[in-house]
């Protein structure tokens, strides 16, 4: 075993780098590696390294212990609320989520405003319903449609005049006939009118 | 200053230019309903909505050639059957013989629909409005506002593109609406409906040669007409009232007629009254009440009340 030898090796157990040649004959030679080790093992008990917190066959160890641990059922039973649940716990912290939410409440109040304006716009429309809108409008005080019953101007009406109110309710309602009456044969009575010279059309009677 | 003025009276002109193209429009709107309602084949219902009470009716028109034939049916059980051939109008009676009027439109429909454009320009400006959708129609709007005060307004909507009433609505002076006409069914069609081309050929009893005139005058005077209005100079005689009218007044103005009846007090209040468009208006006094009807509003009836002497 020749000096020259423990020089490299030596060194080579200092972390020196070795020359191709040299790991050769180390890789080839037995008795180099030996050498090697033995110069490793004084470098570590120099460094007080001896004691090594892992034995050299620790992964035999892991390996005896995981067979021994129980299987546990790992598979993914979480329900999508809770998975939701958890991607927003996890958004919530995100900065971007702030301005986003900010930005949905206000369309929504938008998207609010323009369908109610809308809808309120169409209301009108219902005037096509069956549903009559117009109201008779009270005149002197007063509406009443011809056909049902009255109220009169003073409306100081005793229970025995209400006889006399239905009287006068007839009444009207044969004026009212006769109005329409009239206006059927109108045209009638002026075309028979415009048959005579000197009718008065065109000029107000006064 | 000359330039000024030049631009000035160059404005002027443009707008009032501008102006009667406006009005020339809405002519040619109501020229339009009016040509679809007289010479259409159609077959539609219309409701006439008066305050709580809604009348139904159909209403059927065709032409061929020659004729011209009008079917007006009240889909409620009061009512009665009109029937309108050329210018002959028959009320189809259940109980009675048909009563036979001469006319060239039934007076049960809006008589603005058939009056001669002359004769509503006098009493109405015209004006195109906004157009809306109606029944899921284009409709076009057609304002005719009096140009009296004392007249009622009208507003139509037509449809765009056949030019056919949708709805008529009768608004007061102060813009109440009183008294709706609404189409709610419209089926115009090439050819004469089928029912009515039976009706065509039906025998019906010809109209009355002369009609029963000369009501009683008496001592009574209307000495105030409203604006526009005339005095129709020999009406019909109201045989159902002979016993009780003192005396009658048929008023028109081309468009819309009222009725002034005088007859012996009854001795109750000063009342009035509204059916749809239609005054009632009832003056008591010591010795005779009179009552007006018709569409006017209700200082122009009194005025008409208070001027019977």
């Amino acid at each position: 075993m020749s000096s020259e030898h423990q020089d490299w090796l030596s060194a080579a157990s200092d972390n020196n780098a070795l020359t191709k040649a040299q790991l050769d004959r180390l890789l080839s030679d037995a008795e180099l590696q030996n050498t090697l080790a033995r110069y490793n093992l004084i470098g570590a008990t120099l460094r007080r390294e001896t004691h090594s917190p892992l034995q050299a066959n620790f992964s035999d160890d892991v390996m005896l212990q995981l067979a021994d641990e129980p299987v546990y059922n790992l598979q993914s039973n979480r329900s999508m609320l809770q998975r939701i649940k958890s991607a927003v716990a996890v958004a919530a912290n995100g900065t971007w989520l702030q301005p986003v939410a900010q930005g949905a409440i206000a369309a929504g109040v938008a998207l609010m405003a323009v369908f109610g304006v809308q809808q309120y716009q169409q209301s009108p429309e219902a005037a096509l319903s069956p549903q009559p809108l117009l109201q008779t409008q009270p005149i002197a005080g007063f509406a009443t449609p011809v056909s049902l019953s009255q109220t009169t101007v003073s409306d100081r009406f005793a229970e025995q005049e209400q006889q006399a109110m239905l009287e006068q309710q007839k009444r009207l309602q044969a004026l009212l006939n006769a109005h329409r009456q009239q206006v059927r044969v109108m045209e009638q009575a002026q075309q028979a009118s415009h048959n005579t010279p000197d009718t008065g059309t065109g000029q107000n009677e006064q | 200053m000359m330039r000024f003025s030049g631009v000035c009276s160059a404005i002027v002109l443009v707008v009032l230019s501008g102006f009667a193209h406006a009005e020339q429009e809405a002519w040619a709107l109501f020229d339009k309903v009016q040509h679809a309602v007289q010479q259409y084949n159609f077959d539609t219902s219309f409701v006439v909505l008066k305050g709580t009470k809604v009348d139904t009716y159909r209403w059927l028109h065709g032409r061929t050639d020659t004729q011209e034939i009008e079917h007006l049916i009240p889909l409620d059980t009061s009512g009665v059957d009109i029937l309108r051939r050329d210018s002959v109008v028959y009320y189809l009676l259940t109980d009675r013989p048909a009563f036979v009027t001469r006319s060239s439109s039934i007076p049960e429909l809006p008589s603005l629909l058939f009056e001669p454009k002359s004769k509503v320009s006098e009493l109405y400006n015209a004006i195109a409005g906004s157009s809306a959708v109606m029944s899921g129609r284009n409709a076009q709007l057609l304002r005719l506002t009096a140009k009296q005060s004392s007249r009622y307004n009208y507003w139509l909507w037509l449809d765009a593109e056949t030019g056919f009433p949708l709805r008529i609505d009768t608004l007061s002076e102060q813009q109440t609406p009183l008294e709706r006409w609404l189409v709610t069914h419209m089926q115009i069609s090439p050819e004469l409906p089928e029912n009515l081309r039976a009706l065509m050929d039906a025998d019906l009893p010809a109209p009355a040669d002369s009609i029963d005139k000369a009501l009683p005058q008496t001592s009574h005077q209307l000495t105030w007409l409203p604006d526009g209005y005339q005095q129709v100079t020999e009406p019909a005689t109201i045989p159902q009232l002979e016993n009780s009218l003192l005396s009658y007044w048929l008023l028109t103005d081309g468009l819309h007629q009222v009725s002034v009846f005088v007859q012996n007090s009854q001795r109750l209040p000063t009342q009035a009254y509204r059916d749809g468009a239609t005054t009632i208006f009832v003056q008591a006094g010591n010795k005779m009440e009179v009552t007006v009807i018709g569409p006017v509003s209700i200082d122009t009836a009194r005025q008409l009340a208070a001027s019977v002497q």
